[in-house]
């Protein structure tokens, strides 16, 4: 049977929540490494100045190499990610409309640094998001907020996360629920009127709250007193250290050295 | 002891509307008791008081002896294991097993024993195999088995079922029968299904505009009430 975009959202958002069954190479690292490698990689990522777009794209590095590696598809990963493409678009459109600072020129046409750092928030976006696209799918959303758990971040703050991604998929099913309501009465029309959103969307919100309020009790009711618990923790090994040991230098030469420059002298 | 007890309890929602008034029962260690009454008559209501999801206006509510109150609820709550109506409201884990085994670590309790609570709840509501699923997949019957599973592994004394059999097939409904007639909890469960309430419970409670109109054998429950509420 065909399952609907919706459907297909909740399937996604479940499987995500835990490690993928099938094993990866890299799939049985403890969670905590692929988090810590994952944040050096978008501190050392976003502190590049925002002129520099030629060191950012070296950081493509990292996804390209472990998207194989957790047997993902780089090219999957990317279309992924271009789900917050309208996101950055939006955060980095104004750089070109009030920086108009001439910057170099290309067949006769004077790019400004507006541009050039426009280009950047749109590939810095990107990469962080392939970065955390891939973290999810690796240790699971789960292990991940584990991870954060024991490496010391607030557990309110976890414990927020794991519910704003439960509220998700309640928001999914609630969606499904009232497409399906809509589908059955709507005689062969694919969409609502304008009109409609509104109220849809309206009601949408007060079904997910009221739905987790019930949920809520029902958790209350099994002794939930605000800390989340989720599957035992994993155990760091040595795949761990060597991973860390691989990737932190490998992400700091990134940051620290000019490859492109060292690269065009190496050509020279 | 009194396995539940209430005294005088009475409750009103914000809003002004009461709608437990003067509610007065108790239920002995092992008794299977139905609570039943039309739609509106307060049973979801005074069921949520049993484990102090709500905290009675006036009058207490005793679990094993305790009067439940804002400090012990937690521990009343380990006593008393709450089924809800809807089972997609009580699934909310990304598989089975750890929807079961939610309540367990919530707990405390160390992961050897909660492995062995989870496999002993699924294997006694016959949900061994669904341990993988994601519960959003499973059917409604299934679903109603998985969540009574994610109380049975808290290992309750008592058990209460908010309207079990609503949405289930005869198939789903027999097992359901079958699984909670062997279980020797105290259980308190309320039902519009009259032929449940009589095969599984030996006394019934009826419940008409928040108050108690009949409290006594199942046997004797008079349906000529019931019809004229």
């Amino acid at each position: 049977m065909q399952q609907t975009r919706l459907e297909k959202a909740i399937t996604i958002l479940n499987a995500r929540q835990d490690k993928p069954e099938v094993a990866s190479h890299i799939g049985d690292i403890d969670a905590r490494a692929l988090l810590i490698v994952t944040v050096v990689y978008l501190v050392a990522m976003l502190s590049v100045p925002l002129q520099r777009t030629d060191a950012i794209i070296w950081f493509a590095v990292y996804p390209i190499i472990s998207a194989p590696l957790a047997h993902i598809p780089y090219e999957r990963l990317f279309r992924n990610s271009l789900y917050v493409l309208p996101l950055l678009f939006f955060i980095g459109i104004f750089n070109p409309i009030y920086d108009h600072t001439p910057s170099f020129i290309v067949f006769g046409i004077t790019v400004s640094t507006g541009w050039i750092s426009f280009i950047s928030i749109l590939i810095r976006g990107l990469l962080a998001t392939q970065a955390l696209l891939l973290l999810i799918h690796v240790a699971g959303f789960n292990e991940m907020c584990e991870s954060l758990r024991r490496l010391g971040f607030p557990g309110v703050i976890v414990t927020q996360l794991l519910m704003v991604y439960r509220y998700l998929e309640v928001l999914l099913q609630e969606a499904l629920t009232m497409q399906r309501a809509r589908l059955a009465r709507s005689y062969g029309r694919s969409s609502f009127r304008a009109s409609m959103w509104g109220a849809f969307v309206g009601q949408l919100l007060l079904r997910t709250i009221e739905r987790s309020h019930r949920i809520n009790m029902a958790m209350k009711a099994r002794c939930f007193h605000g800390s989340l618990s989720t599957s035992p923790p994993s155990r760091w090994d040595t795949a761990a250290t060597v991973y860390c040991l691989i990737w932190i230098p490998v992400i700091l030469t990134l940051r620290f050295l000019d490859i492109t420059l060292l690269l065009l002298s190496l050509l020279q | 002891m009194n396995a539940l007890e209430f005294q005088d309890v009475s409750f009103s929602y914000p809003g002004g509307h009461e709608v437990l008034r003067d509610i007065s029962f108790s239920i002995k260690k092992g008794e299977k008791v139905a609570i039943v009454g039309l739609n509106g008559s307060g049973k979801s209501t005074l069921l949520l008081h049993t484990n102090g999801l709500l905290i009675a206006d006036s009058g207490t509510v005793s679990v094993n002896g305790k009067v439940i109150d804002r400090k012990n609820v937690e521990e009343c709550r380990k006593s008393v294991g709450m089924v809800f109506q809807n089972a997609d409201d009580q699934l909310f884990m990304p598989t089975v097993e750890a929807d079961v085994a939610f309540g367990p670590r919530n707990m405390g309790l160390p992961e050897e024993e909660i492995k062995c609570r989870v496999e002993k709840a699924l294997r006694q509501t016959g949900c061994s195999e669904l341990k993988d699923r994601a519960p959003f997949h499973l059917s409604g019957g299934q679903k109603k088995m998985a969540s009574i599973a994610t109380v049975l592994a808290m290992e309750p004394s008592i058990l209460v079922f908010d309207e079990p059999t609503s949405g289930l097939d005869f198939a789903a409904e027999a097992q359901f029968i079958g699984i909670v007639d062997r279980l020797p909890h105290t259980i308190l469960m309320s039902t519009h299904d009259m032929d449940l309430a009589h095969r599984l419970c030996t006394r019934a409670i009826l419940m008409d505009r928040g108050s108690i109109a009949y409290d006594g054998p199942i046997d004797t429950l008079p349906y000529p009430l019931i019809s004229t509420l």
